[in-house]
């Protein structure tokens, strides 16, 4: 029996001793201050610096955030490395009041024109924003919406696990950026942050089976714009918690009337819909960090996208996660942290389905993950994970004319992920 | 006990635990912040009146003078640190959450020190020197 398989007692062992040690370790200590960590930012001024704000009026800022991977599959017995992620952001405030946000993003290392590479060039964002006053802002172009936790806070930084969370990368398809305006804002007699935006819909003529809604998403690239959609999102926090709840609703037909007709499909702004709902918590609290994401998809009209079409889309998707980490460095005083973390989560892209859809087993997913995070610095991440998949059974009327020498479908995975992330 | 067993049972205390420590902690009845506190600058100083920051963990400051909003804390031992709530990776303004602050636009945190626990920014938060007389708390506003 392998020894990652979930059924080893070794695994078993180490699981449980690990879950037992994070269930009952209780403490609760001061918080010490931690160490300044030295600046590595480049700032091209332009102006006199502000009196008040140590902010030029004038300037531009240059930073970014990439990821290195390795993970290895322990079924198949192949691995893969990759330069997962270069992105460089560039920011230009012209004044107080108006500012240019931007993200450049190339996957997977490398585009070449012959088409041989799967890697990819796109601008993950690129906005406006218009200062109203202090607390409420304008933004206008091409941005992630407030929708789930990684789509803005998507940094390797910001989150546990080599791999972003499987229900924020396969049920909200982070990073979801769409073009459209936006009100972001803070209420100054309650700690409520809200946002709104009404952004480009998704395009259902791209929607592939298994892909969720990311086929959908047009990323800033000649959008369908017959369609709309609005999006929102209010957070709370309170002591250590904070809670955030979003929605999604958006047509998904860019045809023309007479395209949509002839497909039999309801066109408009908000026809042949699709709605999203989430919720959120993050709590932290000395060295314990806890987070628990659920969020449900509904497109009640997916048949006709799939008679329209010849796809297969559900009418259901859900999922949901669970984390807990503890920081083994926060009274340490050197600035650095050392967190092992757990998280479990279960999604299904085919809850429901259609008359004329079929069922994807494979598509049910329960994936636990444990592993560690290393911040040297708070810019800098060392990670270390290993995640257990468990699926359904696939579906032999999915398969067509398999190849004769194909593998039997492995409903339990493993797979061990190491990655060296950075953001500055 | 199988793994499905084990994994359900796993969660389930957590999930217990974790609505144990919600609750109480929500039942406690204080939030991060209070309501914002307008005033303006005088003479490079910001006055705040003692009593507006008696229980609270952190108070909003708004003057007009200045581009972002101040936070001031009151430390565990009584005294006061003032921090400008500006993200110091690219100058967006910070949301007060129940550990520190935190910015929306690539996620940066920092503690109540002031102090980055999470990148992209990389400086801690610009903080004023603060004295208390006659009442009030002054916040010195400076370059």
């Amino acid at each position: 029996m392998p020894l990652l398989s979930p059924y080893s007692p070794i695994f078993m062992k180490g699981f449980k001793v690990m879950a037992v040690l994070t269930a009952s370790f209780f403490c609760v200590t001061r918080p010490f201050a931690q160490t300044r960590t030295n600046a590595q930012q480049l700032v091209l001024g332009t102006s006199e610096d502000s009196l008040f704000s140590g902010a030029a009026k004038n300037k531009t800022v240059i930073s970014g955030y990439g990821m290195v991977t390795y993970q290895r599959d322990m079924v198949q017995k192949k691995s893969m490395a990759n330069l997962e992620r270069a992105v460089l952001f560039v920011g230009h405030q012209f004044n107080n009041k108006i500012s240019f946000f931007s993200e450049l993003e190339i996957e997977n290392g490398l585009v070449a024109g012959d088409g041989t590479s799967k890697g990819e060039i796109s601008m993950e964002q690129a906005f406006l924003k218009f200062n109203l006053n202090r607390r409420q802002y304008l933004i206008a172009g091409l941005f992630t919406p407030r929708i789930g936790i990684i789509n803005e806070n998507h940094l390797p930084v910001n989150y546990n696990g080599v791999e972003r969370p499987l229900v924020e990368q396969l049920i909200i398809p982070s990073t979801w950026r769409e073009l459209g305006d936006g009100s972001y804002g803070t209420s100054s007699l309650l700690p409520i942050t809200y946002s709104v935006a009404i952004v480009n819909g998704l395009n259902s003529d791209n929607f592939k089976h298994g892909d969720g809604l990311r086929s959908g998403m047009s990323e800033g690239s000649q959008a369908t714009a017959n369609n709309l959609a609005i999006t929102a999102a209010l957070q709370y926090p309170i002591n250590d918690f904070r809670f955030q709840v979003s929605g999604y609703a958006g047509g998904t037909v860019g045809l023309s009337p007479r395209g949509a007709d002839s497909l039999n499909l309801q066109s408009g702004t908000f026809g042949t819909p699709i709605y999203l709902g989430e919720g959120d918590v993050q709590w932290s609290h000395d060295a314990f960090s806890a987070k628990a994401l659920g969020v449900v998809i509904n497109y009640p009209k997916a048949g006709t996208i799939n008679t329209a079409y010849a796809t297969n889309v559900p009418k259901q998707m859900w999922g949901a996660y669970a984390e807990l980490g503890y920081d083994w460095m926060f009274n340490s005083n050197s600035g650095k942290q050392f967190i092992t973390f757990a998280r479990v989560e279960k999604l299904d892209m085919n809850s429901k389905i259609p008359e004329n859809g079929i069922i994807d087993g494979t598509l049910n997913q329960m994936n636990v993950i444990a592993g560690i995070t290393y911040l040297p610095i708070p810019n800098i991440a060392i990670k270390a994970d290993i995640r257990l998949l468990h699926t359904g059974a696939q579906n032999p009327n999915l398969i067509i004319n398999p190849p004769p020498n194909q593998l039997p479908y492995k409903q339990n995975q493993q797979f061990i992920n190491l990655g060296i992330g950075y953001a500055f | 006990m199988n793994r499905r067993n084990f994994l359900q049972s796993s969660c389930q205390l957590c999930l217990l635990g974790f609505i144990g420590a919600a609750t109480t902690s929500i039942l406690d009845g204080c939030v991060a912040a209070s309501s914002i506190y307008k005033t303006n600058v005088k003479n490079n100083e910001i006055s705040v009146p003692l009593n507006l920051l008696n229980g609270q963990k952190v108070q909003i400051i708004s003057a007009p003078e200045t581009d972002f909003d101040i936070a001031v804390r009151t430390e565990p031992n009584g005294t006061y640190k003032a921090f400008l709530l500006s993200c110091t990776h690219h100058e967006n303004p910070l949301n007060v959450v129940g550990n520190g602050f935190l910015c929306p636009l690539h996620g940066s945190q920092f503690d109540f020190e002031g102090n980055v626990r999470k990148g992209p920014a990389s400086l801690p938060l610009t903080q004023y020197k603060t004295h208390v007389a006659n009442g009030n708390l002054f916040i010195t506003i400076t370059a």
